[in-house]
C-alpha cells in the first residue's frame, strides 16, 4: 500500500479517542476522530476512511444509530466497521453484528496487538469478501 | 227369735259391709294399676334417657349423618315394635342413600312400598324430585321371605333436618295395625331433635372457623389455590385471578392451566407435587405483566392421607425491577470507572516512550488529560461513597452554629468565575435577617454545591439567584418568595410549606425539566445511566447526595421546574426554638 490506511474512530470519551489516535498513529495509520455518532457520520461519508472503530454508548447518537446510517449510506456502507464497546454486553454486540458490523473489540483492558490485529483481519476479510466475525457467546447465566 | 226390726238392721249392715268391702277391694285395685302404670312410665322414662344418653356417645363429634342414623336405628328396637327401620338421605354428588333394616321376614314388597312411599315423602319435605337413578340401595338384618304375605299396616316417618335443611328421612313400619300414634312417637322426635341439634351446632361451629379461614385466604395479597386429587379447583382467592388475568366468577382448574399454558406445566407440577409429598418451587414465570413465584405444596390429612395441593403464586415484580436496577446500576458504574481509567493507561503507556517527550505540547496534554480523567473518577468513587454512606444509614452529619447567610455569599464568590465563562448573572438573594443554625456548614456547602453547578451546566443565557428566607408562622409562602425575588417556574397552586422553616432555592432561567424526569431526579440508578449517555460531565449523582444530606437535617428537598423556562431547587431546614432565640437576640 503506497497511501496510508485510514482509520476513523467515534469515541466520547476524550482520552481514549487521544490514546487510540495516537496509539494507531504510532502503527502506521491515518487516523480521524469523532465525538459522537453524528459527527461519525459525517466524517464516515466525507473521509471515506479504509475502517471504522465504532463505541456504542455515545451521546446525541449512540454506536447502533450511527451504524444504521452508516450501513444506509452508498458512500459507507461498504466500509468495514469494529465496534468498540465497555458493556460487554451481549446483545448490543449481536445487535451490531446483524447489522453489517464485522468484529468487535471490549475496550477496557484491550491490548494495542490485540487492536492492530483485528484490524489487519478485518481488512484482509473485506478484501476476500468474508463475512463478519462470530457472534459473542451469550453471558453465563448467574 | 229375732223381731223384724233387728233382722233388717242385720240385713242393713250386711250390704253396708259388702259395699264398704267391694269399694276397698276396687279402691285397692284402682290404686295398684295406677302405681304400676306410673312404674311403668318411669321406667320407660328411664330408658328413653339412657338411650339418648348413649346415643349422645355414639354419636360423639361426627358430622356424618347416615353415621348417626345408623347409630340411631341400631338402638330404636328397645325402645319401639316395629318390622323394619329405614332410612332415606341425601349423600354426595347428588346421591341418595336408602337403608333397610328387617326386623321381621317381610317380603320384598313390603320393603319396596316402604322405599317409595319414603321417596314421596322426603320429595315433599324437601320441594324436589328424588331421582331413582341416583339411589343407592342396601338392605340389612334378617332374610326377606316370600311366603309372609303381611302388608304394612302400621307405618311413621321422621324428618332429618340439620340446620333447617332437610337430610332425609328415618322411618318405622311394622305388619301390626293401630301402632306410632303420633303422641306415643314423641321419643323417635326427641332422639332425631338432640342428633341434629349437636349436628347443626357443630357444623355452624365449623362453618366459623372455615369462615374465618376463607376470608383470610380472600384478603391475601399473595395468589392461592387449591386442588384436590382429582384436579378439581377447591377454591382460588381474588389475588390469584387476578395475577392469572382470570375475570371468571367461578373459574374451573382449566381456566388455571390455560392462564399458564404454553409457559408453565402446572398439571405436571401439581402432580408431581401430590406422589412425591414434596414441596415444588418455580423460581420466576413471567405472566403477563408480572413476575411469579411459584410454591407448590401437597395437602394432608391428619391421617397422612393425600387431599390435594395448595398452590401459591407470590408477586416478585417490583423485587426483579429492582434487582435489575442494581444490576444496570453496577455495570453502568464499572463502565464509568473502565472507561477513563482504561484511557489513563494507554496514555501512561505513550508517555513512558521517550520520543514522545519531543513533543512539548503533546507532553503537556496527555498530562493534562490524565489529570482531570483521575479528578473525574475521584469525584464519581467519592460520590459512590457518600450515596452508600447515605443508604446504609452512615451518613454523619456534625452539627455547630452556621450562618447560613454567609455559606451562600462564599458559594456566589467561588462560581463566579464559571458564572463568567458563560457569561451568566449569579447573585444572591437574602430576605430579611436569617438565623444563625444548627447545621453541618461543609455539608450545607456540597449542597449549595451541586445545586449551584447543577445551574450553570443546564443554563445557557440568563441568571442564576440563590434566595433565602424565613417562612414564619402566619406567612403566606408565595408572597415571602415573591418579595425575595424568587421565581419558580411551573409552580402549583396549593403548594403548602410548613412554617418556621429557613427556605434557600437556586433559581436558573436553563432548558427546564420535563415533568416526567422530574421523579427520576433523585434516583441513583436513573441518574448514573443518564450520565452515561449525556454529553455533559459529572456522576448525575449530586441530587442524590443533595437529598441525603438536607433529609440528615430533618429538611426537605424540592423543585419546581417548566421545560424551557428554568428549574429552581430548593430545600427548607426546620428551625428549632434554640434558633428562634438567637434570631431574636
Amino acid at each position: 500500500m503506497d497511501k496510508k490506511t485510514k482509520i476513523l474512530v467515534v469515541e466520547d470519551e476524550e482520552i481514549l479517542l487521544t490514546a487510540l489516535t495516537e496509539e494507531l498513529n504510532q502503527e502506521g495509520f491515518e487516523v480521524v476522530g469523532a465525538k459522537d455518532g453524528i459527527e461519525g457520520v459525517e466524517k464516515a461519508s466525507q473521509e471515506k476512511p479504509n475502517l471504522i472503530l465504532l463505541d456504542l454508548v455515545m451521546p446525541r447518537l449512540d454506536g447502533i444509530g450511527a451504524l444504521k446510517q452508516m450501513k444506509e449510506n452508498s458512500t459507507t456502507k461498504d466500509i468495514p466497521v469494529v465496534i468498540l464497546t465497555n458493556l460487554s454486553d451481549y446483545d448490543k454486540i449481536s445487535d451490531a453484528l446483524s447489522l453489517g458490523a464485522m468484529d468487535y473489540l471490549v475496550k477496557a483492558n484491550y491490548r494495542l496487538e490485540e487492536l492492530i490485529q483485528k484490524i489487519k483481519t478485518v481488512l484482509e476479510r473485506k478484501e476476500t469478501g468474508a463475512g463478519p466475525a462470530a457472534p459473542p457467546p451469550p453471558p453465563a447465566s448467574k | 227369735m229375732f223381731s223384724g226390726t233387728t233382722s233388717y238392721i242385720y240385713i242393713a249392715l250386711a250390704i253396708y259391709t259388702v259395699i264398704v268391702i267391694i269399694f276397698i277391694w276396687w279402691e285397692n285395685r284402682v290404686m295398684k294399676t295406677n302405681l304400676l302404670a306410673k312404674e311403668s312410665e318411669m321406667q320407660r322414662r328411664m330408658y328413653e334417657v339412657s338411650v339418648l344418653k348413649e346415643l349422645g356417645e355414639r354419636i360423639g363429634y361426627s358430622l356424618n349423618v347416615q353415621k348417626i342414623v345408623d347409630v340411631i336405628t341400631g338402638s330404636l328396637r328397645r325402645l319401639l315394635p316395629y318390622s323394619t327401620v329405614s332410612y332415606l338421605l341425601f349423600g354426595e354428588d347428588g346421591r341418595v342413600i336408602f337403608h333397610c333394616i328387617l326386623e321381621d321376614s317381610v317380603n320384598k314388597d313390603f320393603v319396596l312400598t316402604v322405599k317409595n312411599r319414603m321417596i314421596e315423602a322426603l320429595g315433599a319435605l324437601a320441594g324436589q324430585k328424588i331421582s331413582l337413578d341416583n339411589l343407592d340401595e342396601s338392605i340389612s338384618g334378617t332374610i326377606t321371605d316370600e311366603t309372609n304375605k303381611q302388608q304394612i299396616k302400621s307405618f311413621f316417618n321422621v324428618p332429618v333436618v340439620i340446620n333447617n335443611r332437610p337430610m332425609g328421612l328415618l322411618n318405622v313400619a311394622s305388619t301390626s295395625a293401630g301402632l306410632y300414634k303420633e303422641d306415643e312417637m314423641t321419643i323417635l322426635y326427641t332422639i332425631m331433635n338432640q342428633a341434629s341439634t349437636a349436628v347443626s351446632k357443630l357444623e355452624n361451629i365449623l362453618n366459623q372457623e372455615k369462615g374465618k379461614l376463607n376470608s383470610m385466604v380472600e384478603s391475601m395479597a399473595d395468589g392461592v389455590f387449591m386442588v384436590d386429587t382429582r384436579n378439581r379447583l377447591l377454591v382460588i382467592n381474588p389475588a390469584a385471578k387476578n395475577m392469572l388475568g382470570i375475570s371468571k366468577v367461578q373459574p374451573t382448574i382449566f381456566d388455571v392451566l390455560d392462564a399458564l399454558a404454553s409457559k408453565f406445566d402446572l398439571r405436571t407440577k401439581i402432580e408431581q407435587s401430590i406422589n412425591q409429598d414434596k414441596l415444588m418451587v418455580e423460581e420466576q414465570l413471567q405472566v403477563g405483566t408480572k413476575v411469579l413465584r411459584i410454591l407448590i405444596s401437597p395437602v394432608k390429612d391428619v391421617q397422612n392421607e393425600a387431599l390435594g395441593a395448595v398452590v401459591l403464586f407470590h408477586d416478585i415484580t417490583k423485587e426483579k425491577a429492582i434487582e435489575k436496577m442494581r444490576e444496570d446500576f453496577t455495570s453502568m458504574m464499572v463502565h464509568e470507572l473502565r472507561s477513563p481509567l482504561t484511557g489513563i493507561k494507554s496514555i501512561a503507556n505513550l508517555l513512558r516512550e521517550e520520543k514522545i517527550k519531543n513533543e512539548q505540547k503533546k507532553y503537556q496534554e496527555f498530562i493534562e488529560l490524565i489529570v482531570s480523567n483521575s479528578a473525574s473518577m475521584l469525584d464519581l468513587v467519592n460520590d459512590l461513597l457518600d450515596v452508600a454512606k447515605l443508604e446504609a444509614g452512615k451518613f454523619q452529619v456534625v452539627k455547630k452554629d452556621t450562618d447560613i447567610k454567609k455559606v451562600i455569599e462564599t458559594k456566589i464568590q467561588s462560581f463566579q468565575a464559571l458564572a463568567n465563562e458563560k457569561k451568566l448573572g449569579l447573585a444572591s438573594k437574602i430576605v430579611g435577617e436569617l438565623p444563625i443554625i444548627q447545621a453541618d456548614e461543609n455539608k450545607i456547602g456540597q449542597v449549595l454545591n451541586n445545586l449551584l453547578s447543577n445551574a450553570i451546566k443546564f443554563t445557557q443565557q440568563g441568571k442564576i439567584i440563590i434566595a433565602g428566607f424565613v417562612l414564619q408562622k402566619g406567612e403566606d409562602l408565595m408572597q415571602k418568595a415573591m418579595s425575595a425575588g424568587m421565581i419558580w417556574p411551573g409552580i402549583k397552586e396549593g403548594v403548602k410549606f410548613e412554617a418556621d422553616q429557613l427556605i434557600v432555592g437556586v433559581m436558573d432561567t436553563g432548558v427546564g425539566i420535563k415533568e416526567e424526569e422530574i421523579s427520576k431526579l433523585f434516583n441513583k440508578f436513573t441518574q448514573l445511566e443518564q450520565s452515561a449517555a449525556s454529553e455533559k460531565k459529572g456522576t448525575g449523582l449530586g441530587l442524590v447526595i443533595t437529598k441525603g444530606i438536607v433529609e440528615a437535617h430533618n429538611g426537605k428537598v424540592g423543585i419546581f421546574s417548566k421545560e424551557g423556562q428554568g428549574t429552581a431547587f430548593y430545600f427548607a431546614l426546620p428551625l428549632n426554638h434554640e434558633d428562634k432565640i438567637q434570631k431574636t437576640n
